[in-house]
């Protein structure tokens, strides 16, 4: 409990500085705040909600962790667009390809195949950084744009379920969609899979403790025997593998096919993204982040709904909190090198 | 081959290069002044939008284009505050920043503008054309030799210089470098803004949720380009601007839009993989073209390599996040 | 406070001194940091105009705290600095310059890709029509000071690809751009070859006899006796005497720098090796760059045997001691560690051979300063027993690990879990240290052990390396300054421009031999290698 109160201190301030500068912005456009945030409490968490901002919770949290692990070493990956929709896309082609497949091999072999895609898109920028000089930061982003655009060039025009006139793709074969037992998906036992596995990762195995290491101080890591450019490219992939699963669990669940934009819109990357810098990379604190972002984010939608204040507020909320907390953080460092 | 060259393509080009121009030349002076901006997306975005609500509520384009540049800034201050006054990671900042820009585009075009997704209307007055271009194309023109003459000649692009290559060594003589970290910022956050009056009311004259669609990260990928050369990095956002260009043509003979809206990205991320290789190369030659033998005397110190793409790696790689 | 004062300066000019001389009283000056430390008590110094002032003192002793305090950079704490008799006060470098006080670091402040006239006039440019750089203008001050006083510096020179004693002047340069009255050199020669070092002192006469004041802080003894007119010195933050160079002689300068009449290379005792236990034989090492950093390397290190490696900075030693470790450019040659060649080895691999390694640059390569003192302390123990149980870490033995070290080197630290970043030099060096003996490896390379460090930890670090090495470990060190090599080393090579020039058995290792060596002047270049064997 002490050790945990350093740091989440400035998270809280972050959050408070956040909701304030929320409630500004609906008293401007007249909006009563209080209730507005009422309705994303209920919204999120009440009877009607906790089914939904799970249910987003899911592919959130897929899309946190693969930022996370990366992070933790000190990269980030922007490419998770790109990731996540190329293991989608995967998922759907080996359902559309090997449609006789008997059902758990069925699914077994479609999110295998996506972590293979996810991995190869998440290693691609790795490579180019420590063979090219190319910083990674920007390949990983830019290299979403093709693989999306060559997926949507796939939905529309090879793999399109011409009866509906819509963007999509037919339907999965029943083999390929995931079970449900009872009220729960099949997809939250293999996300807790990936948790569990990343956890591990973390705090037991040796290697965590060298991926923490190599994102406190490269240098270090590499002059005490880590390999570090060998690191970035396990990292990378292992990112991209958990982005691609991410986006196989996505079109393996209702409406069983890839419906184009349906990865992208939600903005699942993005946010994920931002819970695992309010984790600042810690596994179970992104996990913690994501669902706290999900919740925030059906809630957006409850709110809106009931307040006329548009859902977007849940987007801006989040931004903010990571633009406060960076700068808490800085702060915070800057007061103790004072003191030393 | 007449049928893709012509006339209302290059138009189409100048139409594509002001925007990317305008964003990377902030850029580029954040670059100089030491501050990796990856929020001229965001900056970009939020212009857009202040645009066009200036322009509708103001009833003219020009106000639009004010309200542009200072909302530009304001989001440039919040980066300027964060990384430079505070020092919190710029990278971090800057992401959010554009996530942030997304979330307020769209929620302030429901409350203010009273529309979902895009905004359009008539009557929202776009800016004047002359020859087929907007003034703000004219003047991104004019910015560039301004740059160049800012930047070789004038006392504060002298320092400017300094304050990003040794921020500790211009410090020592006294050159208060926050305050040039923090004008560069706040200038890109203007040029942005241009940039986004430009996209909103030049290019077309409507707003629409997230219609950078990546310029700005295209942006940042020119100054790499470019070297943080004025010149260099026009030459780089013209090579965007062309690819975008004939991708709209060729999208008009029939070829799939999807192809064509990414070729600017693969272009611009393969200009950069074939700059870098080409770079390292080159400082590896320049290395042992001066320095073969053994050093004499103390020993020659390595040039210290100063180009953006290198140093982009180099925060990138040293960034941590704890 | 100090804005008018430079007019005032100018007016009440004393009589005696040439033209723009400026003296410089510097009365009772003491300087306590928050954290307890005394580093300057009651501290006098005066600094007449045209002489060359040496500051002397040992590590530690206070001399860079002073200086800092002059130039405007530190404030004091306590006493007054007095130029031609007016009181002022320094808030910035800025105001310490405008007032004709200048100063050359020990770090240099440049800009590499500028050429030597845009750094001289960076911040001070002449300009046009107010806004426009003169580079013309520049350029010509700058050759007209560099001819006035014989620099020898083309003002169109790129600063990237000036020599260190070059770049020395550079920094003069700006100084003088200034119009510093009193220019204070922190440790000029630290960098420079015996010749450079000659230079530098007829640059720095020149300057004298045209009617300025120097100040060169240092503590290598003889370069004292040779070119100051008189001497300060300091010891455990107080000044202890000033005198006249002509009338004093090196032991009395030596008894007042340490308060006991003991020479630093008494402590040296032999150690008594026996069996190869790492051998270099052709070692050619290309940085980054492609540069050609370490040629043709050969020696061999004993188990029991200390062996130093002495050099001008930027000689290869780093990249030399980075190679053995598996770390740094692309390298060829052999390297056997116990007789098996280790050379295609990774960094990992050969520390799990037997290599450990001080590097030079603690918080930057040695530690993460963000992690734990325990984490620093299981960083390359964690892939083995028993911090490694099975597939996983264990917490437990990680407690128990970083405890016994943090015993062992009477590393100070109230837990295991503060932040490395947060201990003092000497104690983060005393984790590093510690670490790295723990490993208990063949091999131990040494790299600038104890630079800013505190006199106690230096001693203490200094013994703990000695007693591993009469264990019966290797271990190679560098340092840049000799006495520490004399006071540990059993053998000394010489370095100069990449390549091993000299090695001379401790007995036979003279400061002579060894500075001309370090210049790239050695007897056996000329006459074979009779003593390298």
């Amino acid at each position: 409990m002490r050790a945990w109160w350093p740091s989440l201190r400035p998270m809280l301030i972050a959050l408070g500085i956040a909701l304030a500068i929320g409630a500004a912005l609906m008293l401007i456009s007249g909006s009563n705040p209080l209730q507005a945030y009422g309705q994303i409490i209920v919204g999120s968490l009440g009877p009607n909600g906790w089914a939904a901002t799970l249910s987003l919770a899911i592919p959130v949290i897929g899309c946190a962790l693969a930022v996370s692990l990366p992070l933790r070493a000190g990269l980030i990956n922007l490419g998770g667009e790109g990731q996540l929709v190329g293991g989608g896309i995967t998922a759907v082609v080996v359902g559309t390809y090997f449609a006789d497949l008997p059902f758990p091999l069925s699914l077994i072999l479609a999110i295998g195949a996506a972590a293979l895609v996810g991995a190869v898109i998440g290693f691609v920028p790795a490579i180019m950084e420590n063979k090219l000089g190319v910083p990674l930061l920007i390949s990983s982003l830019l290299l979403s744009y093709p693989i999306v655009a060559v997926t949507s060039f796939l939905v529309r025009f090879v793999l399109l379920d011409k009866g509906t006139g819509l963007p999509q793709t037919e339907t999965l074969p029943a083999a390929f969609q995931m079970p449900q037992f009872g009220k729960v998906t099949g997809a939250l036992f293999v996300l807790i899979v990936i948790i569990a596995v990343v956890i591990v990762i973390d705090r037991m195995l040796p290697a965590g403790f060298e991926i923490r290491m190599t994102g406190l101080n490269r240098k270090f890591s590499g002059y005490s025997g880590v390999a570090v450019s060998r690191m970035t490219l396990w990292v990378m992939a292992a990112g991209g593998m958990i982005a691609g699963v991410t986006g196989a669990l996505v079109v393996t669940a209702f409406p069983f096919r890839f419906v184009d934009g349906a990865l992208i819109t939600p903005a699942y990357v993005w946010t994920g993204l931002l819970a695992a810098m309010l984790a600042r990379a810690n596994p179970v604190g992104a996990v913690v982040a994501a669902v706290f972002f999900s919740a925030l984010q059906v809630g957006g939608a409850a709110m809106e709904r009931e307040t006329f204040v548009p859902r977007e507020l849940s987007s801006i909320l989040q931004a903010v909190i990571i633009i406060v907390l960076a700068g808490a953080i800085a702060l915070n460092a800057r007061k103790k090198q004072k003191v030393a | 081959m007449t049928e893709i060259f012509d006339l209302a393509l290059l138009e189409s080009v100048m139409r594509a290069l002001t925007p990317v121009l305008l964003a990377a030349l902030g850029g580029l002076l954040c670059e100089k002044a030491g501050v990796f901006n990856i929020g001229l997306e965001g900056f970009m975005l939020v212009g857009c939008f202040a645009a066009v609500a200036g322009s509708w509520f103001g009833g003219d384009a020009w106000i639009g284009v004010i309200t542009a540049v200072i909302a530009g800034m304001l989001m440039a201050a919040i980066l300027s505050f964060a990384s430079v006054t505070l020092g919190a990671d710029a990278i971090i900042v800057g992401i959010a920043l554009n996530l942030l820009a997304v979330g307020l585009t769209s929620f302030l075009v429901r409350t203010v503008l009273g529309a979902q997704g895009t905004f359009q209307d008539p009557a929202l007055d776009g800016l004047p054309i002359f020859l087929s271009q907007s003034p703000l194309t004219y003047l991104s023109w004019a910015l560039v030799p301004i740059f160049v003459v800012f930047l070789r000649r004038t006392v504060w692009g002298f320092r400017l210089q300094g304050v990003g290559e040794s921020p500790s060594a211009a410090r020592s003589l006294g050159v208060n470098t926050k305050r040039y970290q923090h004008a560069a910022v706040l200038a890109s956050g203007a040029l942005c803004g241009l940039a986004g009056a430009q996209l909103a009311l030049g290019n077309v004259v409507l707003f629409s949720e997230n219609m950078t669609a990546g310029r700005g990260w295209v942006a940042v990928v020119v100054v790499m380009l470019g070297q943080a050369a004025p010149i260099g990095t026009l030459v780089a956002a013209l090579l965007f601007a062309v690819t975008e260009a004939v991708g709209f043509r060729l999208q008009g003979l029939g070829l799939p839009s999807q192809f064509t809206t990414a070729a600017p990205y693969v272009i611009t991320l393969a200009a950069l993989v074939l700059v870098s290789v080409r770079r390292r190369t080159l400082t590896v030659r320049r290395a042992r073209g001066t320095n073969s033998p053994a050093p004499s005397g103390g020993g020659a110190t390595p040039p210290v390599p100063t180009d953006p793409a290198t140093r982009a790696t180099v925060s990138q790689g040293e960034n941590h996040v704890s | 406070m100090t804005r008018p004062l430079n007019g005032g300066v100018t007016a009440g000019r004393p009589q005696s001194a040439a033209p723009g001389a400026t003296t410089v009283e510097m009365r009772g000056i003491s300087k306590w940091y928050s954290n307890g430390v005394m580093a300057n008590d009651h501290v006098d110094l005066v600094l007449n105009p045209g002489e060359i002032h040496a500051l002397v003192g040992e590590n530690g002793a206070g001399k860079s705290t002073l200086m800092s305090i002059l130039c405007g950079l530190e404030e004091p704490t306590d006493g007054e600095i007095r130029l031609d008799g007016q009181t002022v006060s320094f808030s910035s470098p800025v105001s310490a310059s405008e007032a004709g006080i200048g100063m050359v670091h020990q770090e240099f402040k440049l800009f590499p890709s500028l050429t030597v006239a845009e750094n001289v006039a960076f911040r001070a440019e002449p300009t046009r029509l107010g806004m426009f750089l003169s580079r013309r203008e520049a350029r010509e001050r700058v050759r007209e000071l560099a001819d006035r006083y014989r620099l020898g510096v083309d003002p169109n020179a790129k600063v990237g690809q000036l020599s260190v004693g070059m770049l020395q002047r550079v920094e003069i340069l700006k100084a003088l751009h200034r119009d510093a009255q009193v220019l204070i050199l922190d440790e000029p020669t630290a960098v420079l070859t015996p010749q450079e070092v000659d230079d530098l002192f007829a640059v720095l006469r020149e300057l004298r006899d045209a009617g300025r004041t120097i100040v060169v802080v240092t503590h290598k003894l003889r370069e004292v006796m040779a070119f100051s007119d008189r001497i300060t010195v300091l010891r455990d933050g107080r000044s202890i005497a000033t005198l006249t160079t002509s009338e004093t002689n090196p032991a009395e300068v030596a008894h007042h720098m340490t308060g006991r009449d003991v020479d630093l290379d008494g402590r040296y005792n032999a150690g008594s090796p026996a069996g190869v236990a790492l051998r270099v034989d052709g070692l050619f090492v290309q940085n980054e760059l492609g540069v050609m950093v370490v040629s043709d390397a050969n020696f061999s290190v004993r188990h029991g045997e200390i062996v130093g490696i002495a050099g001008v900075a930027g000689s290869g030693q780093t990249e030399l001691i980075e190679s053995i470790a598996g770390l740094g450019g692309h390298s060829s040659g052999v390297v056997e560690l116990d007789g098996t060649d280790i050379h295609q080895l990774s960094a990992a691999e050969r520390r799990r051979k037997g290599i450990a390694y001080i590097p030079e640059d603690r918080r930057g390569v040695g530690s993460a300063v963000t992690a734990s003192v325990s984490d620093n302390l299981a960083m390359g123990f964690h892939r083995r027993a028993p911090l490694r149980k099975g597939w996983r870490l264990d917490r437990a033995a990680m407690k128990r690990h970083s405890a016994d070290i943090i015993e062992a080197f009477g590393i100070r630290v109230s837990h295991a879990k503060v932040e490395a970043g947060t201990l003092s030099g000497g104690n983060l060096q005393k984790v590093i240290v510690g670490r790295e003996m723990s490993h208990d490896s063949a091999v131990l390379l040494v790299d600038q052990p104890t630079r800013g460090v505190d006199i106690g930890a230096i001693e203490n670090i200094h013994g703990r390396l000695r007693a591993y090495r009469d264990r019966g470990h290797a271990i190679v060190l560098t340092s840049a300054e000799l006495s520490e090599l004399f006071a540990l080393a059993d053998r000394i090579l010489v370095m100069y421009g990449g390549r091993v020039v000299a090695e001379y058995p401790r007995a036979d290792a003279t400061e002579a031999k060894i500075g001309l060596a370090m210049a790239g002047i050695t007897q056996q270049t000329l006459t074979g290698s009779e003593e390298t064997t």
